[in-house]
């Protein structure tokens, strides 16, 4: 391998100290340019430590003494560059590839500079500018703030401020020394920042009461945030000038590419790629190492590791718990699949940056190392270390990458497929059971429909067939006929209310009062007098009409629908004649009704419930009342009554549905089931008024046909205007008995 | 640097070395179940194993970690162990080779950190003996010749587990308080001594050596 050297050399980085035992570099490459007897750092120019230094010395006097204000923060890196190139004894390839490498990180220097706002142009403003320029943006102070009030909200504020502090001078003396020193300088400073931060809690008076453990977590609080910040910066702490990460990373990134035909046969570890679970747990694991590069700060990357490690873990655990043995073949393994983006800077720059006592004790230093070690296999990886034949692995590895990676990468991706085919199926049959359960409910739903129909159908036969008779003898009223003519609906709602409805008809009428209230004064007047002086007709003759259940049916549904619309019409007709005998009102009250009414009817508002409270709303109320009782047990009326059996508006409302009333089919089913079931038993035999309902409501054409047929006025109009086949049947029927005598009375 | 001490608790990483199948991970295994089953810890994992112990008053934190003994990962073992306190070497007494691998990982350990690691020598798999090839004598004479303690253990039968973990962890606080007392400023110059140790190096290395 051509890169082999080199990566070793990068070694130094994840191995601190470097110890590596296997060193392929000749000796004359590291000695010092200078010649002393010392190695030399590529970092360092190639220079020993020494003479390095005292070099950086003479140079920064120069600069002091030539202007004192140039930074040449460039210049200086790019010297350093082109001596790491010319020193370093790679092949042509190599240089090329790092001159590369290098001009990338003078761009990105650039970059850095423009945020620092010192360039090599302004010569004459850029030291004493330098300092404040590197202000820290006041977003990371916020950001911090009210991390730690989350993070520690029972720690004092004076804490939050000396970490804050400690994070901004920190991250100040970074930037400063971070032209200045080589990486390794840089992270030794880092280090002993954050013992000194440990020194300072352990010393500070503000962190007296601490524990150790939150000690630590404050520990991990600072250097995130610290080097979150720092992260950002290009080229400062990741992957910083005068390194060799970048190139490291595509040099890595390119072996692992060309390594991609090894499998989990050639490392020996038991993965089982036809279990589902199996590959989940690879995915996730692959997934958590490519985020390792998003996550910003040193421990945000080891949680990263930390998590992918955990799933490769589950992933060896077939029976026993996972060991070291079977943890590392896999999670070579899964690095060879995942190919993380950046890897050896990601791995220089946790070493270098995160706290180091954290890297050599924690779970997450533990799999770091691990991590650490997977890659460091890719790199030496050999014929020997998979246990194969050594031309086969040569002529794997001649292969073109794009092959050998194609073949794997499309079992993967196959995998990949696969497990998504699957669970598509599954969705998909989940899909079709819903769709099937819905079908039975659709099924059983048509069904109890249509049985529902029959049923009803079949009461309503019963019904009619029980009460069909009694519509004839009612037809011996027609004398009040003449009657009826002139009075037309409003007549009839009150005969009918008085006929049949013993508590709800003059439920139904105060409603229809409201309306006409509006009218004019008389009307009004009228219409209660009438109402009133029925109703207690009513209750006598109540037992008159339990004689014709059906007709009142017919009648009432008739009546109630029409009341509204047709009513004021009659009760102009009436009021000439009734308003005086109705305004001293059975009830008792006098003309306060009246004026009450008046007023009310003035505005147009009647439709809205602002009627004054005054006596007039007593009356109704008192009328209501009587309703209420009987409403509420027979509700069967159609929504006119259920919505507002006091308020004027529901009778207007009603309006509208009353004459389509048959279309609703949902409504009456609902009604219908309760009508029939509640009134009809119920209230058969006491009530005609609701059979009557119930006859209406089913508003099955055909047995309103049935009905109009039996009736003989219904007949002219059927389904266009309710009304008048209402009002037909109810002159025929309802009317003539009730309100007869009464009227007849009044009016005379 | 590994026995830095951080508000009082020493903080002990500990590596478990040793050929595979001398039963490294059972003897962690161990020591883990025996010191969690009631807090029924699900061993997913027998690689790494934080532990808080107390020796004389003193808080400590022991990391132990468990190192892949195949050979072909046998090059990765400085990854593992640097910076680490301790070091347990494993072998099977009714395995010869994995003695001789012992008497590898002790040179290479003493040449890579020195006397600063507090090497432990453990014979497993003692519910074996009939079948011991890795003589007693031997085995005990080499451990004084190189400075470490010898036990003889057995995971299956949980036998001598829990004093090799303590005593290596005295000696490691032994050692530390002792290093601590010498000089403060022990740590930065460990890299010193593991420089001199082993003469070939990376640069940069040697760099900061002659620092």
């Amino acid at each position: 391998m051509w890169y082999g050297p080199n990566l070793q050399r990068s070694y130094k980085y994840m191995m601190f100290a470097s110890k590596m035992p296997s060193l392929r570099i000749d000796k004359s490459d590291l000695k010092c340019k200078n010649g002393c007897d010392y190695f030399g750092n590529p970092q360092w120019q190639g220079y020993c430590s020494k003479c390095h230094r005292e070099q950086m010395q003479r140079q920064r006097k120069a600069e002091k003494e030539s202007s004192a204000t140039l930074p040449k923060p460039e210049q200086k890196k790019t010297d350093r560059g082109l001596k790491i190139t010319s020193h370093s004894s790679f092949s042509k390839f190599e240089e090329k590839r790092l001159r590369q490498s290098e001009t990338l990180k003078k761009a990105n220097l650039l970059k850095f500079s423009v945020f620092k706002k010192s360039s090599t142009d302004d010569h004459d403003h850029s030291a004493e500018k330098r300092l404040p320029e590197f202000k820290i943006p006041a977003m990371v102070n916020e950001g911090m703030k009210s991390d730690f009030r989350m993070k520690f909200s029972q720690l004092s504020p004076s804490m939050d401020r000396d970490a804050r502090v400690f994070v901004h001078s920190f991250i100040m003396d970074v930037i400063k020394c971070a032209n200045v020193l080589t990486v390794d300088e840089l992270s030794e400073r880092v280090q002993r920042q954050y013992q000194r931060f440990m020194r300072h809690m352990d010393t500070s008076s503000h962190f007296t009461n601490v524990d150790s453990d939150t000690k630590e977590l404050l520990m991990d609080f600072v250097e995130k945030h610290a080097m979150t910040y720092l992260h950002e910066l290009p080229s400062v702490v990741f992957s910083p000038t005068g390194t060799d990460d970048e190139r490291l990373d595509r040099a890595m990134s390119e072996r692992i590419q060309q390594l991609s035909w090894v499998g989990e046969k050639h490392l020996e570890c038991k993965l089982d790629r036809s279990n589902a679970e199996c590959r989940q747990l690879l995915y996730k694991a692959i997934s958590e190492l490519l985020g390792m590069d998003s996550a910003l700060s040193p421990g945000g990357k080891l949680s990263r590791v930390r998590r992918a490690c955990r799933h490769v873990l589950r992933l060896c655990s077939h029976a026993a718990p996972a060991s070291a043995d079977d943890l590392l073949p896999a999670l070579i393994f899964t690095v060879l699949k995942a190919n993380p983006p950046r890897l050896v800077s990601n791995i220089n720059f946790v070493t270098r940056f995160c706290n180091a006592q954290r890297l050599m004790t924690g779970e997450g230093g533990y799999y770091f190392t691990n991590l650490c070690c997977a890659v460091s296999f890719i790199e030496n990886l050999t014929a020997e270390s998979l246990n194969m034949d050594k031309k086969e692995f040569d002529s794997y590895m001649a292969m073109p990458a794009s092959i050998g990676g194609s073949s794997w990468a499309a079992a993967l991706s196959l995998c990949g497929a696969a497990r998504e085919a699957q669970e598509q199926r599954e969705g998909a049959a989940q899909v079709l059971a819903q769709a099937q359960q819905l079908q039975a409910r659709a099924d059983s739903l048509a069904a109890n429909a249509l049985s529902f129909e029959e049923q009803i159908a079949k009461k309503v036969q019963d019904v009619l067939a029980k009460t069909p008779l009694e519509i004839k003898p009612r037809r011996e009223l027609p004398r009040f006929g003449k009657f009826k003519e002139i009075n037309t609906a409003a007549l009839i709602d009150l005969g009918s209310n008085n006929d049949t409805e013993e508590p709800k008809a003059t439920a139904k009428q105060p409603q229809p009062q409201a309306t006409t209230t509006q009218l004019t004064e008389p009307v009004y007047t009228a219409t209660d007098s009438v109402e009133i002086t029925h109703k207690q007709p009513d209750t006598s003759v109540i037992v008159q009409p339990s004689d014709e259940p059906k007709l009142n049916i017919l009648g009432f549904e008739v009546i109630e629908r029409e009341s509204p619309s047709k009513s004021p019409q009659n009760w102009d007709l009436k009021k000439t004649g009734s308003t005086e005998l109705l305004t001293p009102s059975p009830l008792g009250f006098t003309p306060f009704d009246s004026r009450s009414i008046d007023e009310l009817m003035t505005p147009d508002e009647f439709v809205t419930d602002h009627l004054p409270p005054g006596l007039s709303n007593i009356n109704y109320d008192i009328d209501l009342s009587d309703f209420s009782g009987d409403n509420s047990i027979a509700e069967d009326a159609p929504k006119t009554e259920n919505k507002d059996p006091f308020s004027p508006d529901g009778l207007r409302k009603t309006v509208p549905f009353d004459p389509f009333a048959p279309q609703t089919s949902k409504d009456y089913a609902v009604l219908e089931s309760f009508d029939e079931f509640s009134f009809v038993h119920k209230n058969q035999e006491t009530d005609p008024f609701e059979v009557v309902h119930r006859g209406n409501n089913p508003f099955s054409p055909v047995e309103m046909r049935a009905d109009l047929e039996n009736d003989p006025f219904t007949p002219q109009k059927k389904s266009t205007s309710i009304l008048d086949d209402n009002d037909s049947p109810t002159s025929a029927c309802l009317l003539p008995s009730p309100l007869l005598p009464q009227s007849s009375k009044k009016s005379t | 640097m590994a026995t830095n001490v951080a508000s009082g608790a020493h903080n002990f990483k500990v590596v478990l070395l040793g050929e595979g199948c001398v039963g490294k991970t059972s003897l962690l295994l161990r020591y883990i179940e025996d010191k969690f089953n009631d807090k029924h810890l699900t061993t997913l994992q027998a690689t790494f194993l934080n532990k808080r112990l107390n020796i004389n008053g003193k808080r400590i934190n022991l990391s132990i970690w468990d190192t892949a003994g195949q050979e072909k990962f046998h090059a990765l073992g400085p990854i593992y162990y640097r910076n680490s306190n301790g070091a347990i070497l494993v072998y099977d007494i009714t395995d010869e080779d994995s003695f001789g691998k012992v008497k590898n990982w002790v040179k290479e350990l003493k040449k890579m950190l020195g006397s600063d690691i507090v090497l432990t020598i453990a014979g497993n798999k003692i519910d074996l003996e009939h079948e011991r090839t890795v003589p007693l004598e031997e085995a005990e004479s080499y451990a004084n010749m190189v400075g470490a303690k010898h036990f003889y253990t057995s995971a299956k039968l949980n036998q001598g587990v829990e004093d090799l973990f303590l005593d290596l962890t005295k000696e490691m606080l032994n050692k530390s308080e002792q290093t601590s007392q010498m000089d403060v400023s022990r740590t930065s110059q460990v890299l010193v001594v593991d420089d001199e140790l082993t003469p070939v190096q990376t640069s940069c290395c040697s760099g900061s050596k002659s620092n």
